[in-house]
């Protein structure tokens, strides 16, 4: 075990050059050094569910990595499968700092998990809970409380110490949680929805906390979560699955602003998809026919579509400006009157919904007054118009 | 009274049909706490004046009549002389420890067994049916299978096979009450921090199960030292303490003072034991 052990252990490597977009479906991804996670086409089925469908994945090391997705696309199961709880149906590989450990039980892989449900010892106080990862690897009980408590006070816990588990509100519980698994310094942290459970204020807080502590201990993440708010603020790259399979991956920006798809689109949020005749291609400028007009956008999906087949048009509504009158500059050359109906208040901003000839938009408003008519225009930037497969 | 009449912050019970109006009053009554505490009291008395009344005719010179005077210490003197009583109790002493200790390991192994199954159901059955199967039942039944079907000669062994039979169902009870509230993902996280499969056992899944598996230890002891119907069909030759007691009471009657004092130095022992088990295992562990 020790030996083993000693081989998955990395030395906390310094931020590799991640969010260079690199594709996830090649096996070796074009990052600094070697991978330190691998997994290389996995199958998992649960009776007759498929979980997993052929899913690669690798990280580099010191990469935070999420996987996003909703309840059932499988994330949950590919965590499983790398912390080994989970024995996979079939796998090309598994590789952990480039040891295959496909069929090494999951209580000699070094990668521990910060669960959804805490799952702390009841009868163990705080500090026996931070230990017991390193009482198992059989450390010295000295050094066992002097990293027991240094990884209580990275999660600002050290006074906690000695109270018992059930003495804890949920925000502590998923701080202790957090620190049992950091105190055996693994090769990997594996987060199944750590602050899942948590109200919205400590839910932030945590996010900032968690990226600080990826931060100073330059350890590798796989955070697991069905928020994309969460996975843009908090990832290196994020991974995109739905019902087993990989839909689109590679960081926040490339996930927020270039989505292949109209599922991944809608799950980022763009609030408007509208479906379109694709006209022309060249790079990823493309103009597309939308109801009676042709507008153009930025092509972001997969492969390369025929002339004339269909794909879908993706506009956020905080990227629709409105305007009294049409404006001129050939940056706008996406304008449609509009007649305004209702808006609903949100505090900082303002979301109205806009008939045009190409059907309901919905347009988000920043300033007080921006129109003062019911009929206006519409209008927004070639690049802000995402123009993907279906 | 009229709806109209009524003020809005109450409730309208004349709305409500009769059978339901007539639980909502009765619920209302100011007895209730009154028939509680009486009851409670009744179930005491009817529990601890016959034995405290046992206690003190012990010391009766007379004790069948029924009269505590004049006192004495003769029947204990008396006991102390008789060395009769001894052997069964060492027996019966042993017997149970052995008991119990089995309950403890099997009801461990087979209720958490049953908590991990998918349908668990059958399998509980079958494990608790014995319950349901009077003394005398299973005493002869155990005895015609033994002794008549098997040919064996019945002795001690076969003691311990019945009262095993008879306390175990009850062990597993207690077992499956604290393995059924076990959450086994804490397993899970075990394993994920590195604990092999013995560890985990030892270290997380029975410090919870532990109060479940020491009831079972003191319940199969109690059982098995209080069991009378089944052994006495598989006994051979063997004497346990109640089948002493039981032939001393019934056959002679000049024995009965003997037993009276005999019974009152049992339950001296046996009484501040349990105290101090139950406090331990359901006061002590718990704040803990």
């Amino acid at each position: 075990m020790a030996q083993l052990a000693a081989r998955l252990a990395t030395k906390p490597v310094q931020k590799a050059a991640t969010g260079a977009g690199e594709e996830d479906s090649s096996p070796a991804p074009e990052t600094v050094g070697k991978p330190i996670l691998e997994v290389i086409d996995a199958v998992h089925v649960y009776g007759d569910v498929v979980a997993l469908d052929g899913v690669t994945v690798s990280a580099a090391a010191g990469e935070f990595l999420t996987i996003l997705g909703e309840s059932g696309s499988g994330k949950t199961t590919l965590l499983r499968l790398i912390s080994g709880l989970e024995k996979p149906y079939r796998i090309g590989a598994l590789r952990l700092g480039g040891v295959d450990v496909s069929t090494v039980p999951a209580y000699l892989r070094n990668c521990t998990t910060v669960f959804q449900h805490y799952a702390l010892f009841p009868h163990m106080s705080v500090g026996e809970n931070v230990e017991y990862g390193l009482k198992v690897r059989g450390v010295k009980p000295a050094e066992r409380r002097t990293r027991a408590r240094e990884a209580l006070r990275l999660v600002r816990l050290e006074e906690k110490h000695d109270r018992r588990i059930h003495q804890l509100s949920g925000g502590e519980r998923q701080r202790v949680a957090l620190a049992r698994a950091l105190a055996p310094r693994p090769a990997i942290l594996l987060l199944d929805e750590p602050i899942g459970a948590l109200d919205e204020k400590l839910r932030l807080d945590m996010q900032v906390e968690l990226l600080e502590i990826h931060k100073r201990l330059g350890m590798t993440f796989v955070y697991i979560t069905h928020s994309q708010e969460e996975a843009l603020t908090m990832s290196d790259r994020i991974i995109l699955m739905r019902k087993g399979r990989i839909e689109q991956s590679g960081p926040p920006t490339d996930i927020f602003d270039r989505p292949v798809n109209r599922f991944v689109a809608a799950f980022m949020g763009v609030e408007n998809l509208l479906e379109a005749t694709l006209l022309t291609l060249d790079g990823d400028h493309a103009t597309f026919r939308l109801g009676e007009a042709t507008f153009s956008g930025r092509w972001s999906g997969t492969g390369s579509p025929e002339i004339g087949s269909d794909i879908v048009v993706g506009l956020r509504a905080e990227r629709l400006h409105v305007a009294d009158a049409a404006p001129e500059s050939p940056a706008a050359a996406n304008v449609l009157p509009c007649r305004f109906g209702a808006a609903i208040y949100k505090g900082k901003y303002l979301d109205r919904t806009a008939n045009t000839a190409i059907g309901q938009l919905k347009v988000r408003i920043w300033d007080a007054n921006p129109v003062t008519r019911d009929d206006a225009f519409i209008w927004w930037k070639r690049e802000d118009c995402m123009v993907m497969s279906p | 009274m009229s709806t109209s009449t009524l003020p809005v912050a109450l409730v309208d019970e004349s709305e409500i049909a009769p059978t339901i109006r007539l639980l909502r009053q009765a619920s209302r009554w100011r007895v209730w706490p009154g028939v509680a505490m009486a009851l409670g009291f009744f179930a005491i008395a009817a529990i601890y004046i016959p034995l405290v009344w046992l206690a003190v005719m012990s010391f009766s010179a007379r004790p069948l009549s029924g009269i505590p005077y004049p006192l004495t210490l003769a029947n204990f003197s008396l006991l102390l002389g008789d060395e009769r009583w001894v052997p069964p109790l060492w027996t019966s002493i042993w017997m149970s420890a052995l008991v119990a200790l089995c309950c403890m390991i099997v009801a461990t192994f087979v209720g958490r067994a049953i908590t991990r199954m998918r349908r668990p159901g059958p399998v509980l059955l079958l494990t608790l049916l014995p319950l349901f199967v009077p003394g005398l039942t299973m005493g002869a039944a155990l005895f015609i299978f033994l002794r008549i079907l098997m040919g064996l000669t019945l002795g001690l062994w076969s003691i311990f096979i019945a009262q095993l039979v008879w306390a175990l169902p009850f062990a597993l009870l207690l077992v499956l009450v604290v393995a059924s509230r076990f959450d086994i993902r804490l397993l899970e996280a075990a394993e994920d921090l590195g604990a092999s499969p013995w560890r985990r056992f030892w270290e997380i899944e029975m410090p919870l199960l532990r109060p479940g598996v020491l009831g079972a230890g003191v319940f199969g002891f109690l059982l098995s030292f209080n069991e009378l119907l089944r052994s006495l069909f598989v006994r051979g030759i063997e004497t346990t303490m109640p089948i002493y007691n039981w032939a001393m009471a019934a056959s002679q009657q000049s024995q009965v003072p003997i037993i009276f004092a005999l019974a009152t130095i049992i339950l001296f022992v046996t009484l501040p034991v349990m105290g101090a088990f139950f406090w331990f295992l359901f006061v002590k562990l718990d704040r803990d």
